[in-house]
């Protein structure tokens, strides 16, 4: 019965099923997945001959899908890195084959086994300057509500990041805050709940903050270069900045698995990398990429800021993925 | 005789005209009822059998109060969409064809639009830094902003202005089927107009007002996009979080649960409705 529903699923999902020399990449559509295809798929399209066709947004839920029912349409796709962890672990990935990908120069925070590093980004603190008096410089100062009066806009779904900025905020030193403690985490949430505002998706970060909807806000680095480059009069404070990374993975039962192997080799390749981390302004994984970039453009990235800086412990967040979400919900819907 | 008996015999046994819905029946069959059932199983079967997920379900205070929520949105909203819908339905059952024409065709007009750029236009329209209440702070009606969006007040607001179509359509086909004489009537024999409204006109018409509530209601329950944009994490429905349950946290089984304890409770509510109201007229009076 299992097999009817994942294959009625996946049977509405077949419409960008890919041929022999075509292979399908799948990522969160926007302007990331504008740059993704301008700096990796057509570049790798010209030198290879394979044709790459995009689909989108991605869908855990889909891909899940599509491997359950033996039915997988999509040959690389772009994903969080706790849950590529998670989906390791659940059998939905192919093992990443690094006879192809060249390993030597890819930051090991951001590939393993079964992933290939995409970008790495950081969460900072940005305000919009118009509805700020003063500088906030700490997580601290967002849950401040009386020096920093006005909304605050955090990211709405269970993921690495929230919590970790309420113990910082609280006190907790950075490297203490893993096991996450959270009660205390929600306890300090709660002294700001009801001057939160949740953003669900990259573009409503950005115009809660232009619009000054929200003074402040965590907010994805990439996503607040954007709105600087677009002359946007935004503050930005990456004191305790919070990296966490996006990577590539390849769904077990991929129909061009060979194809997609070669495709994370272009990606990750310091030419791909420098050349999505300069229209992104996220980060590369190849350690070899800045050398390729202008210096204006790696001054943007949160390589340019390790001071202070903290990762996210994404195999933390793998294994307590469920156990988090669940007290997550319970606290943000009562 | 002879072609009335061979119409019969072509559909063994069942009433003349049953053939035509088939083709809509096979469809409803193939694409909902195949889909529903396998969902019930998955609820039972995923990740082993039994009942845990239901067990999981109900004894999660979160999922219990997002369907509180959720009941109470849909509640709220089919009860402003009532009161709103009907002085609209009354005066396009009232007025002359070629203007009620056109007001109808105002009506269809929004729904023509794209629901997500509709939601976000109240967006714009209800933040705190939005139309509205920028326009009554600069006329100093208000110093604060109103809390509009991100609350119960904006679902309610996003949710009726989309409702109201549904609602106003089967009211005015069943305001137009009273009799004006009967009005006529309660005013002959001394009714006031509030107590021709109250013992008239409202009684007879409760099917209209039964059959867009109950679509209403219905609609509202499974809603997504609407609340999950106007409202804020506590008023947060049903729809929302059983798609972070499958699509992020991939826990078909209780997901496939929560789908299933929706769609129960609002065919019960369906059966409910039609006891009281009766079959021919909960479905709108035709």
């Amino acid at each position: 019965m299992k097999l009817i529903l994942t294959g009625l699923l996946a049977g509405l999902l077949t419409a960008t099923a890919a041929k022999a020399d075509e292979m399908v990449f799948t990522s969160w559509g926007g302007t990331t997945q504008e740059a993704q295809t301008k700096s990796w798929a057509a570049p790798f399209e010209a030198s290879s001959g394979i044709k790459v066709l995009q689909d989108g947004p991605t869908d855990y839920g889909k891909l899940k899908a599509m491997v359950d029912a033996g039915n997988v349409t999509w040959d690389v796709v772009d994903v969080e890195m706790d849950f590529a962890i998670k989906a390791a672990k659940d059998g939905l990935l192919q093992p990443i084959d690094y006879a192809v990908v060249p390993k030597a120069d890819l930051d090991p925070r951001f590939s393993n086994e079964h992933a290939v590093g995409s970008f790495y980004y950081s969460f900072v603190l940005a305000w919009n300057k118009g509805a700020v008096s003063g500088e906030p410089t700490s997580w601290a100062d967002m849950f401040d509500v009386k020096k920093f009066p006005g909304k605050r806009t955090f990211y709405k779904w269970s993921a690495p990041g929230v919590i970790e900025i309420a113990l910082l905020a609280d006190g907790v030193p950075a490297d203490k805050l893993y096991p996450l403690d959270l009660d205390r985490a929600f306890k300090k949430l709660d002294t700001i709940k009801s001057d939160i505002v949740w953003w669900s998706g990259g573009a409503e970060s950005q115009q809660l903050i232009a619009s000054g909807e929200a003074a402040f806000g965590q907010l994805w680095n990439g996503r607040v270069f954007a709105l600087q480059q677009d002359g946007t009069d935004v503050g930005v404070s990456w004191n305790q900045n919070l990296t966490a990374a996006d990577v590539l993975i390849v769904p077990k039962g991929a129909k061009n698995k060979d194809s997609a192997m070669k495709f994370l080799a272009a990606a990750s390749s310091p030419a791909g990398q420098a050349k999505f981390a300069e229209a992104s302004g996220y980060a590369p994984v190849n350690t070899k990429a800045k050398a390729e970039m202008p210096a204006d453009a790696v001054k943007a990235l949160p390589d340019a800021h390790v001071e202070g800086q903290i990762n996210l412990d994404m195999n933390y967040w793998a294994e307590h993925r469920d156990e988090i979400a669940t007290r997550w919900y319970a606290w943000q819907t009562k | 005789m002879p072609g009335n008996s061979l119409s019969r015999s072509s559909v063994a046994g069942l009433p003349a005209g049953t053939g035509g819905a088939l083709p809509a029946l096979m469809l409803v069959g193939l694409f909902f009822i195949v889909p529903v059932v396998a969902l019930l199983l998955r609820s039972v079967t995923d990740p082993e059998p039994g009942l845990q997920n239901y067990a999981a379900l109900f004894g999660s205070g979160t999922y219990v109060r997002v369907f509180l929520n959720t009941f109470l949105v849909a509640s709220v909203v089919t009860a402003v969409t009532i009161v709103g819908a009907f002085p609209v339905a009354w005066m396009l059952a009232i007025m002359p064809p070629a203007m009620g024409s056109i007001v109808f065709g105002i009506i269809i007009l929004s729904m023509w639009t794209n629901l997500l750029t509709r939601t976000y236009a109240w967006m714009v329209l209800l933040q705190r830094t939005g139309v509205i209440n920028r326009a009554l702070i600069g006329l100093g009606i208000i110093q604060e902003p109103l809390p509009l969006i991100n609350n119960l007040a904006g679902v309610t607001i996003g949710m009726v202005y989309i409702m109201l179509p549904f609602m106003i359509l089967p009211l005015v086909g069943t305001l137009r089927a009273i009799d004006p004489m009967t009005l006529r009537a309660a005013a002959l024999c001394g009714a006031s107009q509030f107590e021709a409204f109250r013992r008239i006109l409202l009684p007879l018409s409760l099917p209209g007002i039964a059959a867009g509530g109950l679509m209403v209601f219905v609609m509202s329950l499974g809603y997504f996009v609407t609340p999950a944009l106007l409202g804020g994490t506590s008023n947060m429905m049903l729809a929302e979080m059983i798609a972070q349950t499958v699509q992020s946290l991939l826990n078909w089984g209780l997901g496939s649960a929560a789908a299933f304890v929706l769609l129960a409770v609002t065919m019960a509510l369906y059966a409910i409705q039609l006891r009281l109201v009766g079959a021919r007229r909960a479905g709108g009076g035709l």
